[in-house]
């Protein structure tokens, strides 16, 4: 598999040089035809439409121009011509970046009900060493209803326990999951916190305690670990660790009271050097400044959420991430669930109605989802040079009513938009007569 | 001399005094006089007259004579009580105190059980169990006996506190004594409450069950007198005993109310038993007219060491633990009667928590009342609550005013008997003690305080002797005796203490302390009484809540895009005027002298959004899903009007709901219909005259799919059964239904009743449903019996049978995106209601959710996009085809002259995802604006940090606290 990866991103490479050099173009794509299940088989124009690069900027009738995979230009003119290239006439339509739903299950769960069908969450409180990215289902039925929505990139992430596993980000179009993987990106572990429910306080208090001592003992042992001797057993779960301690895994920290953010950051801080992000809830407002002093992203979950306390603004969830992204935090944006997490572009509207603008709330959900997960130099934006992953909508893609998905491309591939229920859509539609708009 | 030894031995022995007894005597007799006069005292006849003075003469367990310098019958025994004050002792009329009924049976079965295990011709359910006679399960407890006396309790209401009906309670005294004495009367009430306890059965899981399980065995008494066919002796005793008052373990204050509506639906006479919240909705509760049983535990001061620990602890407590004391003042202000109850307090709390309450404005005779005459007054208990000459002679002995913190409960005297309290002490020492010696004494706090060369002590009595163990300050092994010199009346007094101390040295150093002179000065500065307002209560007694509810305003809307909803769509620079609740005109450029104006330009004004699917504002389950037909349990007495999820969704522009059953069986409870009157009582909720609905449900729920491996047993487990049990179950109603006609003694049965509706289109069908058969199948059975189903709810296969539905003429509400959460849903597609709405069927979008309950107009956005339908059929989606479906579209769902003014104003089109409502009115009254909703967001966070630094305070002034987490409202969904 990683072999199989640094082949690809050598193709991508030579991609970039075959643009210039247009002779070698056929011979490349065959090249990549041979690593690749699919790849962008000719230039792809969109005109005259409005190009929201992902980085809180627009262009009103762009024109947006793809080969090979990769982004030639983002324009309001033409900045060259392509003799054979396709060109979607997109007047009066708006392009996006791909869009990114982190923190989502979806993938490794297909119906919830059905044990059989649930891969998220494995035995045990300590599980860095499992992968999401080897159960990740590029058959599923649902994560097409996800890509039907705009989203292209997913941050597939196990559920549970102290240390849940390791996550990946993966495509939403693929033949299988080495085709799917963008990378795998990070390790999470949830920090042990008050629960409202529980009974007695005291015990409750007894019990995080304990939960705590358990991480914390775990990761001196993992610290520990990288002084192994050969001679030394190996431990699966502490050798899952040492890519953190080298800074090539990201350390996802899941905290949603202000007090478990406190001293989960503290965590992460006594860890230092580390890759680190906090993965939380509607409670971060409570200690923004905090965060924005330790430096450390932020994933802010189901942004459509009851507020935590009933002394909260009704609007608390809504606002959130505004809030700290208003403080000048690195924020994305995620949607733990399955089905459900189809709708993040949606949060991302809300939050655009409660404090900030449309272009940053689409930020939240393409740069700064690339960035947090480490892979802002291909992905997030409609920029030069980064791969073609755009989609085509009749409207503002944060407003369901326009949010209209009329094409989408991963790496300059167009994708099926057809899924189960478009078809089940048509079926019936045609049985009684009526049009399927 | 002589007498005080007496004294003595009358408060430390027990003494059996038994005129005549059925007992077998063994050795020869020990009959005594018990003739005892208590003199010199100050006597509390009852709350409002005083004897000084007084004489008690106590005979036989009954007070003779009490008479002011009454003389002491010459063989009678004389206690002096000079300087001693005397009050009844206290009544509690909730108590367990001595009952152990052993618990019969657990579930033997695998599986739900069904019916009582519990042997003999009794009830059905175990947790009805009138046959419980409290009295045949009574024996003397001690440890349990010495608490209610050092709390001044003479006498208590006991009986059985596990199960709906308890059984009945009997009143006894607190005396050490055989139980053939201290029952003064059983059955004296019946006992109910609405937790079925231990019973294994699962049936009422919820509240509302509980309610039904009570209402039906009403009924079932009624037709059991009536019939000769069966025996049932649980019947047979409540029957009997239907005359007695009832003690309703109730709890909070919606609980109240609720025990209130069955008292006057039976037109029964209850005594509730309440959780000391009633202040938040006094006057419903006054309404009631019910004499009430009032715990006085109020909260400690909350443990608060960080901001964090503060976040935890919800406002609606921080406010309880402000105004739980002044609970009993409310209720006496609002003149509404109540006796006060220990349970719930500690031994020590109780009297401090009374005079605290004392000190937040009730007045003290009100206390007294509380805790004698009325209660004894409730149970009619004659014999008790005053003292008066031929009553039973129970009193408390206190060495000062009843109300003064100092004072204490010394002796109490019940049946005649002295008995100790904890608080009795051998001996009396004052104040402070001079020594008389040139030791300088350093003494251990819990043992003595000194102040400069005097010390006050704590002592212990043995034989005659107070020893007292002393830390010198310089010295080790210091310890030393104190002797009582003097003693004329009771109890001893210290006048003069002496001992030795043992120094390091070895050596013995005698020392003497005498009375510093001023030891009888008694703290004259009372405390003074502090009336909280009751402007600090918020309706409802949650956040956002307010003092004084918004009223209907005369309202202006200018130049509003205004979705009609009615045949002219939408309108743009329009106006509407709303007048006394109603929408009363629409047009350009009205006139309008006297109204509140709003410039609505720019803005979109529609009405409000209606959720035919909603499970907010219920209590303790949603569910009674226990049997397959729980048709006679009613959300509508579930409705939690403190639901701080009716606020959120005020906020989200929702006007009214459908609070729905669950899903949990074919045949689920009875739907309430609310609109969102924030602030209102539970009963104010409620859509006056609305239709009546009631929930079904199919599929996987009601089949228990999902429950795990061990839900196997209950019928149906099958679609097939499922269909079953809805044939079943209309078959029985018609003919229980005909058998009503002919048979005036048939038994009353309320599922039945609820069908009965049904077939005759009284009542309409909300069912929970997913696939095609199934929904096909419901038609079938509706056509079969006669009557239509009214709405499928969820449906989200109702796209492949559209056809189906338009002809059978049902309406479906949907959700708008839902699917693959199970596998009946794994063919659910967005595009559902489009597909419904272009097939001619009458579509809502529901929520089944209290996050989405709120944004509902997204919801709706949605099928704009995946059905490309128009915006305005969306809008009617959640506006007014709900009100369609639910019957209340002549009154709301549409701006049209006439209708109720359900309006919201948003801020952009209503469908967007920027669109936030500004204002939201239910009735014409505004319940939410963006304005208000700022002033009480500031309200909110001020009161956190009054009531926060207020316990802060108390915890600097060394307040004993707790810990708490508040606990939040579950927020339910159908298969909850």
């Amino acid at each position: 598999m990683e072999l199989i990866h640094k082949l690809k991103s050598q193709n991508k490479n030579l991609i970039t040089i075959a643009m210039i050099k247009r002779t070698y173009f056929i011979l490349i794509i065959f090249f990549v035809l041979a690593f690749a299940s699919e790849a962008q088989q000719i230039p792809i124009i969109i005109k005259g439409a409005t190009v929201h690069i992902g980085n809180g900027k627009t262009i009103n009738n762009a024109y947006v121009a793809f080969d090979s995979g990769k982004i030639v230009f983002v324009d309001s003119i033409m900045r060259n011509s392509y003799k054979n290239a396709r060109i979607i006439d997109a007047t009066g339509k708006h392009v996006y970046p791909g869009l990114f739903l982190l923190n989502t299950f979806l993938g490794l769960n297909e119906i919830d009900a059905i044990r059989s069908t649930r891969d998220y969450n494995e035995v045990g409180e300590i599980n860095p060493n499992v992968r999401s990215l080897i159960a990740y289902n590029t058959d599923s039925r649902v994560v097409p209803t996800a890509k039907f929505n705009g989203i292209t990139y997913m941050q597939v992430v196990p559920q549970g326990g102290l240390v849940s596993g390791t996550s990946c980000i993966v495509k939403t179009e693929a033949m299988n999951w080495e085709d799917a993987v963008i990378n795998e990106d990070g390790i999470h572990i949830n920090w042990p916190e008050i629960n409202h429910y529980a009974k007695d306080p005291k015990e409750q208090q007894k019990y995080l305690t304990e939960q705590q001592a358990k991480l914390i003992t775990f990761f001196a042992e993992a610290k520990q670990y990288q002084f192994k001797l050969d001679n030394h057993e190996t431990n699966l779960r502490l050798q899952a660790m040492q890519d953190l301690f080298k800074q090539r895994k990201i350390l996802y920290v899941h905290a949603n009271s202000a007090k478990g953010i406190l001293e989960a950051m503290q965590f992460i801080k006594q860890h230092q050097p580390i890759k680190a992000t906090l993965v939380t809830g509607s409670d971060a407002h409570l200690v923004a400044d905090e965060i924005k002093q330790s430096n450390i992203p932020v994933i802010v979950n189901l942004i459509h959420s009851l507020p935590n306390r009933n002394h909260h603004d009704v609007d608390q969830p809504y606002k959130t991430a505004a809030q700290l992204f208003n403080k000048g935090i690195l924020v994305s944006i995620g949607f733990s669930g399955s089905w459900e997490s189809r709708n993040v572009m949606y949060t991302a509207g809300t939050c655009a109605a409660y404090g900030i603008s449309s272009e940053q709330a689409l930020q939240l959900i393409t740069e700064n989802a690339a960035k947090i997960t480490g892979n802002e130099k291909s992905t997030g934006t409609i920029e030069v040079d980064k791969n073609a992953t755009l989609i085509i909508t009749e409207g503002d893609v944060l407003n369901m009513k326009e949010s209209i998905l009329i094409h989408a491309f991963i790496n300059g591939v167009e994708c099926n938009l057809e899924n189960t229920q478009t078809e089940l859509y048509k079926k019936y539609s045609k049985r009684y007569g009526i049009e399927a708009k | 001399m002589r007498i005080l030894f007496l004294y003595v031995a009358l408060l430390l022995t027990s003494i059996v005094i038994k005129a005549q007894t059925t007992f077998n005597i063994n050795g020869p007799a020990n009959n005594t006089l018990n003739y005892i006069a208590y003199t010199h005292a100050i006597v509390y006849v009852n709350a409002n007259s005083v004897l000084n003075d007084a004489t008690i003469v106590v005979k036989q367990g009954k007070i003779e004579r009490i008479t002011a310098q009454g003389a002491v019958p010459k063989n009678a025994i004389e206690v002096n009580l000079k300087g001693k004050v005397v009050y009844p002792s206290f009544i509690d009329l909730y108590s367990n105190y001595g009952i152990d009924v052993p618990s019969f049976n657990k579930n033997k079965n695998n599986g739900e059980q069904f019916n009582s295990n519990k042997a003999g011709a009794f009830a059905w359910n175990e947790a009805i169990k009138p046959e419980i006679n409290a009295a045949q399960y009574f024996n003397y407890n001690h440890q349990d006996a010495i608490a209610l006396r050092t709390m001044g309790i003479g006498a208590v209401i006991t009986g059985n506190q596990d199960g709906i009906l308890r059984g009945t309670t009997a009143l006894v005294t607190t005396a050490n004594d055989e139980p053939h004495y201290t029952i003064v009367g059983n059955n004296i009430t019946s006992s109910f409450s609405f937790n079925k306890g231990n019973s294994p059965q699962p049936y009422p899981s919820s509240l509302m069950g509980s309610i039904a399980l009570i209402r039906q065995t009403y009924y079932d008494a009624k037709w059991y007198v009536a019939q000769q066919k069966e025996k049932n002796l649980s019947l047979e005793a409540f029957v009997n005993l239907s005359n007695l008052p009832v003690i309703f373990d109730a709890g909070n204050k919606q609980n109240v109310l609720r025990a209130a509506a069955i008292a006057k639906e039976f037109n029964a006479k209850y005594i509730i038993k309440t959780n000391g919240d009633e202040y938040q909705r006094v006057q419903e509760i006054k309404q009631t007219n019910l004499p009430l049983i009032v715990p006085v535990n109020f909260p400690k001061p909350y443990k608060i060491n960080t901001a964090f620990d503060a976040e935890l602890i919800s406002t609606s407590d921080l406010k309880h633990w402000e105004l739980a004391p002044a609970n009993l003042y409310f209720l006496w202000k609002n003149k509404i009667k109540f006796c006060i109850t220990a349970q719930g307090s500690k031994e020590g709390d109780f009297l401090n928590n009374i005079r605290k309450a004392v000190k937040y404005g009730l007045p003290k005779q009100e206390a007294i009342k509380a805790l004698t005459e009325n209660p004894a007054s409730f149970i009619n208990a004659n014999n008790l609550g005053d003292l008066k000459d031929g009553k039973i002679a129970n009193f408390i002995i206190c060495d000062g005013d009843l109300f003064d913190d100092e004072t204490s409960i010394m002796g109490i005297v019940i049946q005649g008997k002295s008995h100790k309290t904890n608080n009795t002490p051998d001996v009396v020492l004052a104040n402070e003690y001079k020594i008389n010696s040139n030791i300088t004494l350093y003494l251990k706090k819990n043992i003595a305080t000194i102040n400069n060369d005097t010390f006050k002590l704590k002592a212990s009595y043995h034989a005659g002797i107070a020893n007292f163990i002393l830390d010198g300050k310089t010295l080790i092994n210091y310890t030393a005796n104190a002797t009582i010199i003097d003693s004329a009346q009771y109890p001893y007094n210290i006048k003069e203490l002496s001992g030795f101390a043992r120094l390091s040295n070895q050596t013995i150093e005698n020392w003497v302390a005498i009375v510093a002179s001023n030891q009888n000065k008694k703290q004259e500065s009372k405390d003074s009484v502090t009336i909280l307002s009751d402007s600090l209560i918020w309706y409802p007694f949650n956040d956002f809540g307010n003092n004084i509810l918004p009223q209907a305003k005369k309202v202006h809307f200018k130049n509003a895009t205004i979705w009609t909803n009615e045949q002219q769509g939408i309108l743009t620079q329009t106006d509407v005027i709303i007048t006394n609740g109603k929408i009363t005109a629409i047009g350009k450029q009205l006139p309008c002298s006297d109204c509140e104006i709003i410039d609505a330009t720019g803005k979109h004004l529609t009405n409000g959004i209606i959720d035919e699917h909603s499970h907010i504002a219920i209590t303790h389950g949603v569910n009674e899903g226990t049997q397959a037909v729980t048709s006679e349990v009613r959300i509508g007495d579930a409705v939690n009007a403190d639901d701080i999820n009716i606020y959120r969704q005020l906020a989200g522009g929702v006007i009214a709901a459908q609070l729905l059953h669950g899903s949990a069986n074919p045949i689920g409870g009875q739907s309430a219909l609310i609109k969102l009157r924030w602030g209102a009582s539970p009963d104010k909720m409620k859509i006056e005259n609305a239709a009546k609905y009631i929930k079904f449900a199919l599929g996987e729920n009601v089949k228990q799919a999902n429950w795990g491996d061990g839900a196997t047993t209950r019928y149906p487990q099958t679609r097939m059964g499922v269909e079953q049990v809805f044939i079943d179950a209309f078959t029985r109603a018609r003919e229980y239904e005909r058998k009503l006609k002919t048979d005036k003694t048939l038994r009353k049965d309320l599922e039945l009743d609820a069908l009965v509706e049904i077939l005759n289109s009284n009542r309409f069908i909300t069912c929970h449903s997913y696939v095609q058969s199934e929904i096909n199948m419901l038609m079938h059975v509706a056509d079969t019996f006669g009557f239509k189903v009214n709405t499928f709810t969820h449906i989200l296969e109702g796209y492949k049978v559209a056809d189906k539905m338009k002809k059978h003429g049902v309406n479906a509400s949907t959700f708008a995106d839902w699917w693959a959460y199970k596998y009946e849903v794994i063919d659910a597609i967005p595009q559902n209601a489009a597909i419904l709405n272009r097939m001619g069927v009458t579509v809502a979008i529901n929520s089944d959710d209290a996050e989405m309950g709120r944004r509902l107009n997204h919801e709706a956005a949605k099928i704009v996009k995946y059905g490309k339908i128009t915006e305005e059929e969306a809008w009617k989606m959640v506006t007014l085809n709900p009100a369609k479906m639910l019957r209340i579209d002549s009154r709301t769902g549409s701006i049209k002259q006439g209708k109720d003014a359900d309006i919201v104003l948003w801020n952009n089109n209503p469908l967007s995802i920027y669109a936030k409502p500004e204002m939201t009115f239910v009735d014409g009254i505004c319940y939410y604006s963006t304005q208000t909703d700022e002033l009480l967001r500031k309200q909110v966070a001020a009161t956190r940090a009054r009531l926060i630094s207020n316990i802060l305070q108390a915890q600097k002034n060394g307040a004993d606290t707790q810990t708490q987490i508040s606990e939040q409202e579950p927020n339910y969904h159908c298969n909850d």
